[in-house]
């Protein structure tokens, strides 16, 4: 029966996407004033490529982090995902259905929460939008009050329930945003920049919202941020667009194998040194009873370095440092995804 | 997908509570009211004193017309759907698209929220204006004639604003041209000056066109200049009118909304 279930679950992705491209057309226009009138009578175009051959599939249950730099085809993909665009060629499907063919009904499945934008009725308290929500998706009596006792708990809610959303706090209008966004129990949730100017708590906060409602309720949710701590700290799995182009679909402990050849090992001396020397690393003492040394972990081991360390300094401390997400991105926004990158990214 | 109409019901109910939510505007709206109506009894009286009467329309009937006209305006110059315009300026657009609703039915239920809210200032802002003015009550007859009028009227007056604001998906702006609509329509439709004032020829044009079946057709109801026998007449010319935009309304929107989807907004 499960062994049924999952290869159901296999055989048919909760998103899927083929061969999507999409273009933008626009009129040419010739710069001065002869050229605006040429532009009147003679119809040149050009087309931009927003996105292009971008094939993917993403299992129900998924957290995904949608990587990519600004203008890289994120948003016009997740607008053919949400079926408010109509892709220029290729195929898409969410939950079995078409997006842009049956809009209203691809809506019932998906939720959306934009960092930038809230969908929260402005003038009113916050409650009222949830109530319309209620109307809008026709969520049973029972439901609303089980997901709105379940979201008031988790977000912490219950105390500006009755404020007007025009007087929420930054933070607080994001979890109203995050609970209208699930009242319906969508099984696709599109995330577009949710912690953008949160504070640390309130980032936190609404990280583990979006964890805990993945694991309980197994929704999907496609993550588009700009914030790599969100997709650190969420997701498995990322995929990386530029230029329209998907140029790295997989889990994000491949991309820092591939990438981050190079570790730190930090180490507190026991006490203050002039010059530190290892043989196999670049030391560096970042104050006399602070060291670091940074080794190619496939030249040598974690191991071998602290034993040649401990051998020659009296040692407090020590820690690895991994090389972050960030850095890694930025190197492949810099010099393209290639499999297997020869040099290593300078320090930054 | 059946049709249910619980979330528009809510959208109605939603702007009437966001409209209250404004009370030193509702105030504003009544005391606006209030001057103006004193200002055109002046001026109406002053012009009266001077000459004959025109198209033999007493004194007391123009000041019945103007009273009526002013409360109608509470009414007919709320821009239900400037939701619209601000809503493709913000790019918010594309949230309620993906929402499972019927756009164009989801502004007019906002826009009829917000009518509610003003059309109740009618009754204060009647009982003001009788300390100002007297106005005349018509036959019951015509009284029904004219509430079904007026509402026939403020259709008409939905869609051509729905289609003003729905230029915004082309233009983003469109303050200029609405403002430049609604000094016309306010004088051609008879807002200001009843339409009979006007002179022969012109006459037959301004209530040929559209902006007559917003304030002039009710109001001449109001007024008795048109009879029983040519109510009929004067409703169909209303729904004449209020079908033809409709149809032009779902080719625009149609074309507004092809320009999101293949263009991106």
């Amino acid at each position: 029966m499960d062994r049924q279930v999952r290869v159901e679950a296999q055989a048919m992705p909760i998103i899927e996407t083929r061969e999507l491209r999409k273009v933008f057309r626009s009129i040419k226009r010739t710069p001065g004033a002869g050229g605006a009138l040429r532009t009147l009578f003679s119809r040149e175009y050009v087309d931009k490529v927003a996105v292009t051959g971008v094939t993917m599939a993403l299992d129900a249950g998924e957290l995904v982090g949608y990587i990519g730099p600004n203008g890289a085809g994120k948003s016009t993909t997740i607008k053919m995902l949400t079926g408010i665009l109509v892709p220029t060629s290729g195929e898409v499907r969410v939950a079995g259905i078409v997006p842009y063919e049956r809009r209203s009904e691809n809506a019932r499945n998906i939720g959306v929460v934009f960092g930038q934008r809230s969908q929260l009725y402005w003038d009113l308290p916050l409650i009222e939008s949830f109530e319309l929500l209620r109307a809008i998706y026709d969520v049973s009596a029972e439901r609303y009050r089980a997901n709105m006792e379940y979201f008031t708990q988790l977000l912490e809610m219950d105390e500006f329930l009755a404020t007007p959303v025009r007087q929420l706090s930054l933070g607080q209008r994001m979890r109203g945003d995050f609970a209208a966004a699930m009242l319906h129990d969508p099984k696709v949730v599109f995330l577009d920049e949710p912690t953008i100017g949160l504070d640390v708590v309130a980032k936190e906060a609404i990280r583990e919202f979006i964890a805990d409602i993945n694991r309980e309720r197994g929704t999907t949710f496609i993550l588009t941020t700009h914030d790599l701590a969100d997709v650190e700290r969420l997701c498995r799995r990322i995929v990386l667009i530029d230029h329209g182009r998907l140029i790295f679909d997989g889990a994000i402990e491949t991309l820092r194998d591939t990438y981050g050849t190079h570790r730190t090992l930090v180490v507190e001396l026991c006490e203050p040194e002039q010059h530190v020397e290892i043989e196999g690393a670049e030391a560096e003492l970042t104050t006399p009873t602070l060291a670091r040394f940074r080794f190619d972990r496939r030249t040598m081991s974690a191991e071998t370095l602290v034993r040649r360390v401990t051998e020659r300094y009296p040692v407090s401390d020590i820690s690895i440092e991994e090389p972050e997400l960030e850095s890694i991105i930025r190197r492949i926004y810099r010099e393209g995804y290639v499999a297997e990158p020869d040099t290593e990214p300078a320090t930054t | 997908m059946t049709f249910r109409i619980a979330p528009y019901r809510e959208f109605a109910k939603k702007a009437f509570a966001r409209e209250a939510t404004y009370r030193m505007e509702v105030f504003t709206n009544i005391g606006s009211l209030l001057v103006r109506l004193y200002l055109m009894k002046m001026v109406w009286t002053a012009l009266y004193a001077q000459n004959t009467a025109p198209a033999g329309v007493p004194l007391h009937a123009i000041i019945t017309y103007t009273t009526v006209a002013l409360l109608m305006s509470l009414v007919l110059e709320i821009d239900g759907t400037r939701i619209i315009r601000d809503r493709v300026r913000e790019g918010s657009i594309a949230t309620d698209l993906m929402k499972p609703i019927n756009l164009p039915l989801y502004f007019f239920s906002d826009g009829v929220g917000q009518t509610l809210l003003h059309a109740i200032l009618i009754v204060p802002s009647l009982f003001l204006a009788l300390f100002i003015v007297h106005v005349d009550v018509p036959p019951p007859l015509a009284l029904v004639a004219f509430f079904f009028s007026f509402a026939l009227g403020y259709v008409v007056n939905f869609l051509l604003n729905f289609l003003m604001n729905t230029v915004a998906f082309w233009t983003l702006e469109t303050f200029a041209i609405q403002l430049i609509v609604r000094w016309v329509s306010d004088l051609l439709g008879g807002q200001i000056v009843p339409l009979i004032f006007f002179p022969g020829f012109l006459q037959k044009i301004v209530l040929a066109l559209p902006f007559a079946a917003v304030y002039s057709t009710p109001l001449l109801i109001y007024t008795g200049t048109i009879q029983p026998s040519d109510y009929a007449r004067a409703f169909a010319s209303q729904l004449a009118w209020g079908t033809g935009f409709a149809i032009l309304s779902t080719f625009v929107w149609r074309g507004a909304l092809k320009r999101v989807v293949v263009q991106g907004g």
